[in-house]
């Protein structure tokens, strides 16, 4: 797994590439703590993550505790249809903004 | 019924997908029925793994058994950690994921995915190995 963490007009974009499992979930956590850290909105771009199982579903719902904390939002960017599926059927998906590229998800942020 | 033996470590979490997604090609499962079981056993191998030998300071193996029979895809795992049946575990339910995720208990996350990600989950022990059964009806294109 590859993590890329940015700053793109002041919001943290974190890019994952490669799958999130347990034994990768603690580098994306560790990861994505320090890219939020002080942040209200997030953008993660999951366009080249293929398979996230229960352990990355954990770290988006850590992530979406602490940005909701400072009353922001969580853009995921390019989620796949299995994930999306899935993150539908354990009520995931409603709690994230789901976009198709990063230029949907900053657009979508600053119309707040 | 095919055998191939996987260290229990997780390590071993990327090549046991692999193996089991070209088996479910073969078998001719369709995407979505192939990523779902994929998840299941993923979910199950990380509990054997961590809970069952890692937390008890164990090192072994899991074995993994293919088999396809019947328009069904059976894979069977067997391991040595302590007896564990996943299916004795409380399950979120609909009530649950109704909450906001800021309430809701995350307990059981994983072996809910692995009992719906595929047509029958079974659990039994038999000497002295766990067996965890994931069973897929292939569906005729």
């Amino acid at each position: 797994m590859k993590i890329a963490e940015n700053i793109v007009e002041s919001i943290a974009v974190i890019e994952v590439e490669g799958n999130i499992d347990s034994k990768t979930a603690p580098e994306f956590e560790k990861a994505a703590i320090n890219a939020i850290k002080g942040q209200g909105q997030v953008i993660i771009d999951l366009s080249k993550v293929e398979f996230l199982s229960s352990a990355g579903l954990r770290v988006l719902l850590m992530i979406y505790r602490q940005i909701k904390a400072q009353n922001g939002k969580v853009v995921l960017v390019g989620v796949s249809e299995e994930i999306q599926d899935v993150m539908s059927n354990t009520g995931f998906i409603n709690f994230f903004i789901i976009v198709a590229t990063i230029e949907e998800g900053i657009e979508s942020l600053k119309q707040g | 019924m095919e055998l191939k033996t996987f260290p229990a470590h997780v390590d071993s979490l990327d090549p046991l997908r692999q193996y089991v997604k070209e088996i479910s090609q073969q078998a001719g499962l369709d995407k979505k029925a192939t990523y779902n079981l994929i998840l299941a056993i993923d979910e199950i191998a990380t509990n054997i793994i961590l809970y069952g030998y890692q937390n008890a300071g164990l090192e072994g193996i899991i074995d993994v058994k293919t088999e396809v029979a019947d328009n069904q895809l059976k894979v069977i795992f067997e391991d040595d950690a302590a007896p564990f049946d996943p299916t004795t575990r409380e399950l979120p339910d609909q009530e649950d994921f109704d909450l906001p995720l800021d309430e809701r208990p995350i307990g059981g996350l994983g072996i809910y995915l692995t009992i719906n990600g595929v047509s029958e989950f079974k659990y039994e022990y038999s000497n002295n190995r766990n067996r965890n059964i994931f069973i897929v009806d292939i569906k005729s294109p």
